[in-house]
């Protein structure tokens, strides 16, 4: 029996993914449980196996596209079966309140009213900024050719237009955006334009991190067989300091915010394609252990690539620790709906007056950066300095 | 096996006619080794049961003279002095083989010592011989060309090209037939037109010899009379010398056009064999030479393995030399991804 | 420089005759050489000043090529006569397999200073076995070099330096333009391997050719030009290796491709250049590029089939009023 494959629902708040690469062609065999198609979502790769075994008769939707969940995708069935009552079906499916069938209709209008350029006066266009919607082809079957695009650089200038600065050919070695790129690439750009970021730094002593962590450093080890790190601390810290001020534990939605009820912290992951923030769920909750244990195996499988859209969803503060890489301070950019981000730089042992004397003492730079539309210097600043107390004196933590 | 009646009774030649064999012998046995145990990639044709023609022809060569061999070659490459250290790591496709891992079996060559090449084409050689042949004659040298071919390379158009052409320009060329009874699984007395190969220099006014190709002294004494006359100008010759190919057409031949029978009969014959009980009759060699003959090319062997084996495998991107000796990227063309 | 004429054959037994007099171990070996100086008169004088240096051979273009490669490896520089490019086909084996492949198969440790020199083309009527342009089996093969010069000073110049390459060379010449003239200095010269030229500057329409096909293409970018078309012509002379610089550039000037070729449409030599411009300067194409070749049929007897079945200056510019959109001229 024919099976119609579609646009996967891969995590909670997924409402669309993009065909990313079609692994399968059409007329390849495929068994159920194999990898079909590769997915974005706005946050992960994802390899959908295919749901049943059969021929991969009909690729509905192509690379590249954008796909409503729950939207047909594919059509597999065995060979020589009939397709027509499957395409009987298919709009049925299509009625799916998730699928709104009007963008499909206009990408198909505007495939129809395909503008005929020539690759050199697409390219041409582009660079001096001339609409090619606006221009009458004059080469074979209406197509417009560059001595099209020049006359209306001419027009333009005739007409004083002020046209935007050339832009510089540039050379270099072409990296197209794909995968995790791109995504950052589109995220991090939105996040920066749309959000008034602001930036708090605070120099925090480590001395009594560090002594905790030698403390507890071995009893952990031997109980879980795993090896604590910072990061496993800072994200306790944070989440506890976070149960205190709410309004950081928060995000921006149209004209109002939203309190998080779970305090979720997602650490920053450098892979080699690019940054990705898996998700500690209920980090308040968690023991240090806890923490630690479900960090490492995030960490993990982030970079075999094999984290689930839940594992990396549903954040709602993030942690930046650069302190490894040798950064000493930076500000990171919110990863939106968030309202902050703290990053972390490495420590350094370094003189600091205390009392009237001068003493050699780990140190480390925390910067906040958080959205002024929810929060403003003075509430980030509380933030801050309880983390900063919290990170001077974790016995706190207890209370 | 005969020895009296040869024109030539040294036992210090023997001794070395008999070592190469050996040699050969073991460097195919250890080769067949070597594949069986994956370290060679690709596929193998040995030549065990045929050292006498090889060597019987390649002892009267000198350095300079030319040979083309087949892709049953490393007998040949041997006898004419070949480094059996470049010979391994060349099947185990290493940067220190002969051809730098491009060649493999099929395709060892040695220009410094006249080898121009084994072939993976059947019949590959003759036009490349008659070439050697013409050039030695308008160089105005008395180097020989001698071209190893099998029986079944005599069907081929080539030979009887090559073989015309020879002739009519008294080309110093010894065309070697080794009949060694099947073009891969064909017999040759299926596939042949004439009882003996020999025959066929007649057709083009060449002199042609059928010879005990299993006995070494037999061929050696005709190769003798071959290469000088072709030295002398007086053109060239023919021999054909009977042999049995004791291994499969290929290592892992399933052999079915053949009986366990048969071969058991002609391993009697076994060139080595009859070589080394003729030499001991001859009280040339004796128990204990005989092993230390042995003992001393295997241990030559293994180390030739052994460096064979501790050599590198060359660079992928190395592919792409050696194709022009002019170096250019517009020569091979680049992908662009 | 003395603008004398010569001949393309002229020009081919002068460059013959200085190199073999400059290089004892060059020599020419084909069948039917020395009675009549080729069959073309393309040795003419050369087995006279030459004894035993010219060599005549039996019908066997196996061995013929077979004797070029040994020779070769073993210290000389031949120069083959396969008589037609057709009976190419008759020595294929040892073309692709021996001679382009001996160098790497070997890890470089021979060279093949070989030149197979073969006249190719149609227009003669001299049907399907003797008309053939075979040029694209031989760039499809690694390991050779192909040369198909149309002027007299190319061939000259492109003969010394074939000769003296120490890489295999097949060397196509067309027999239709074997008694062309063209100026050529007295003074020596050789051309490098792989410099395509401007036979004709354009600013509108690059025909990229070679062989026969590039006089048709002179004569087109004359006509065009009293229509406003002004039409440049490359012409590769050699073909492998390709000089991608020179259509690179022109292209880039231009905007506008005709790959033009006497030999069949199909696989031939336009399609891989077309296939990397539009690679590697696909943005800088103002129309789709065109090739222009014969049809996918072998080269008929009769005059009216063979004119229909390969290209010329009619081809050529019926494609350029294609590309440019326009009525083709009914008169």
């Amino acid at each position: 029996m024919a099976t119609t494959v579609i646009m996967p629902k891969l995590g909670l708040t997924m409402t669309e993914g993009t065909i990313e690469r079609w692994l399968k062609k059409e007329g390849d065999r495929v068994q159920k449980g194999e990898p079909l198609v590769e997915i974005i979502t706005e946050k992960i790769n994802f390899q959908y196996e295919s749901p049943a075994s059969g021929i991969l008769r009909k690729i509905l939707r192509h690379e590249g596209e954008v796909v409503p969940v729950a939207t047909p995708i594919a059509i597999i069935a065995e060979e020589g079966e009939a397709l027509t009552e499957i395409e009987g079906i298919m709009p049925e499916i299509q009625v799916e309140p998730t699928a709104p069938p009007l963008i499909h209709k206009e990408t198909q209008a505007e495939r129809s009213e395909r503008i005929l350029a020539s690759p050199l006066a697409k390219k041409m266009a582009k660079e001096k900024g001339v609409d090619l919607r606006t221009l009458r082809g004059s080469g074979p079957r209406g197509r417009i050719v560059q001595a099209d695009v020049l006359k209306a650089i001419e027009h333009l200038k005739e007409k004083e237009v002020p046209s935007p600065p050339p832009v510089q050919p540039s050379s270099g070695r072409l990296l197209p955006l794909r995968g995790i790129r791109k995504i950052i690439a589109k995220r991090m750009a939105e996040s920066f334009q749309n959000i008034p970021h602001f930036y708090l730094s605070v120099e925090v002593e480590m001395t009594a991190l560090q002594e905790l962590r030698e403390r507890i450093k071995e009893e952990i080890e031997r109980r879980l067989n795993i090896r604590i790190t910072m990061t496993d601390l800072l994200v306790k810290i944070t989440a506890s300091a976070l149960k205190d001020h709410p309004i950081m534990n928060s995000k921006f939605e149209e004209d109002q915010i939203r309190l998080m009820e779970e305090i979720n912290i997602g650490v920053a992951i450098a892979l080699e394609e690019g940054l990705i923030v898996p998700v500690i769920h209920h980090a308040d909750k968690k023991s240090l252990g806890e923490i630690s244990v479900a960090l490492r195996d995030l960490t993990q499988r982030a970079r075999g690539g094999k984290l689930s859209l839940e594992e990396v969803e549903g954040g709602t503060f993030t942690l930046s620790n650069m302190g490894m890489l040798g950064i000493d301070q930076f500000n990171p950019i919110i990863n939106p709906p968030q309202c902050s981000i703290l990053g972390v730089g490495r420590t350094v042992e370094k003189p600091v007056v205390k009392g009237r004397e001068i003493v050699i003492k780990p140190m480390a730079w925390l910067t906040l950066s958080s959205d002024h539309r929810i929060v403003d210097g003075a509430t980030a600043a509380q933030f801050l300095n309880d983390l900063k107390r919290l990170i001077e004196d974790p016995v706190l933590l207890l209370i | 096996m005969k020895g009296d009646g040869f024109m030539e009774k040294d036992s210090k030649t023997w001794l070395e006619l008999y070592r190469l064999m050996v040699k050969i012998r073991r460097f195919e046995t250890l080769t067949g080794e070597l594949f069986a145990s994956g370290k060679i990639p690709g596929f193998i044709h040995l030549s065990i049961g045929q050292e006498a023609s090889s060597v019987g022809v390649c002892s009267v060569l000198r350095k300079d003279d030319y040979i083309t061999t087949t892709h049953r070659g490393h007998g040949h490459v041997i006898a004419k002095g070949g480094d059996v250290k470049k010979m391994f790591a060349e099947l185990m496709g290493r940067e220190t083989g002969y051809c730098r891992g491009k060649g493999g079996s099929m395709h060892i060559a040695d220009f410094s010592i006249g080898i121009l090449g084994a072939n993976g084409v059947v019949a590959g050689g003759f036009p490349i011989i008659v070439g050697a042949g013409l050039s030695i004659k308008l160089r105005g040298t008395d180097q020989v060309a001698v071209c190893f071919f099998g029986d079944g390379a005599s069907n081929r158009g080539p030979f009887h090209e090559a073989l015309n052409m020879a002739s009519i320009w008294k080309l110093p060329i010894v065309f070697v037939c080794e009949n060694n009874q099947f073009a891969s699984t064909t017999s040759v007395h299926y596939s042949t037109s004439v009882k003996s190969i020999a025959l066929r220099g007649e057709a083009y006014g060449i002199p042609g010899r059928s010879l005990d190709g299993n006995n070494v002294l037999e061929v050696r004494e005709a190769a003798i009379e071959a290469v000088e006359r072709a030295r002398k100008g007086e053109g060239p010759t023919l021999l054909e010398n009977r042999t049995y190919r004791l291994r499969g057409h290929f290592e892992g031949d399933p052999q079915r056009y053949r009986t366990k029978e048969e071969v058991e009969k002609f391993s009697e014959k076994d060139p080595i064999r009859q070589f080394q009980a003729f030499l001991k009759n001859q009280k040339i060699l004796n128990e204990k030479s005989d092993q230390e003959i042995w003992n001393e090319i295997d241990q030559e062997l293994q180390e030739a393995i052994r460096f064979a084996e501790e050599s590198p495998f060359p660079q992928p991107q190395d592919a792409l030399k050696d194709l022009y000796v002019e170096e250019g990227e517009s020569l091979i063309q680049r992908r662009l991804v | 420089m003395n603008l004398r004429e010569l001949t393309n054959t002229e020009a081919m037994v002068e460059a013959l005759k200085e190199e073999m007099t400059r290089d004892p171990s060059i020599f020419i070996i084909g069948e039917d050489l020395v009675a009549h100086g080729g069959i073309f008169g393309q040795f003419i004088g050369l087995p006279e000043a030459f004894p035993g240096r010219v060599i005549d051979t039996p019908i066997s273009e196996t061995c013929i090529v077979g004797a070029g490669l040994g020779a070769a490896l073993t210290g000389m520089r031949p120069f083959v006569d396969l008589h037609f490019a057709d009976f190419t086909t008759c020595a294929m084996d040892e073309i692709v397999n021996q001679v382009a492949k001996i160098r790497y198969m070997f890890g470089g440790q021979a060279k093949i200073p070989l030149v197979i020199w073969a006249p190719d083309g149609a227009g003669l009527s001299a049907a399907a076995h003797h008309s053939q342009s075979l040029e694209a089996w031989f760039i499809h093969t690694p390991g050779l070099k192909v040369v198909s010069p149309c002027f007299p000073y190319d061939v000259k110049g492109l003969i010394k330096t074939s000769i003296r390459s120490d890489d295999p060379i097949i060397f196509f010449m067309h027999k239709k333009i074997f008694s062309r003239k063209g100026p050529v200095p007295e003074e020596e010269y050789v051309i490098p391997l792989g410099k395509a030229e401007i036979k004709h500057p354009g600013t509108d329409v690059t025909i990229i050719t070679y062989s026969i096909m590039v006089l048709h293409a002179l004569e087109v970018a004359e006509e065009m030009e009293k229509e406003g078309i002004r039409v440049e012509v490359l012409d590769l002379r050699t073909l492998w290796p390709m000089d991608w610089e020179r259509i690179a550039e022109s292209v880039t000037k231009t905007h506008r491709v005709i790959i033009a070729h006497e030999a069949c449409l199909t696989c031939g030599f336009g399609a891989e250049i077309s296939a990397r411009i539009q690679e590697e300067l696909f943005d800088e194409l103002d129309a789709p590029i065109f090739r222009v070749g014969a049809y996918r049929v072998p080269i008929p007897f009769s005059p009216p089939l063979e004119r229909f079945v390969i290209p010329g200056k009619e081809s050529l510019k019926k494609t350029i009023y294609n590309m440019f959109g326009k009525e083709i001229d009914s008169k």
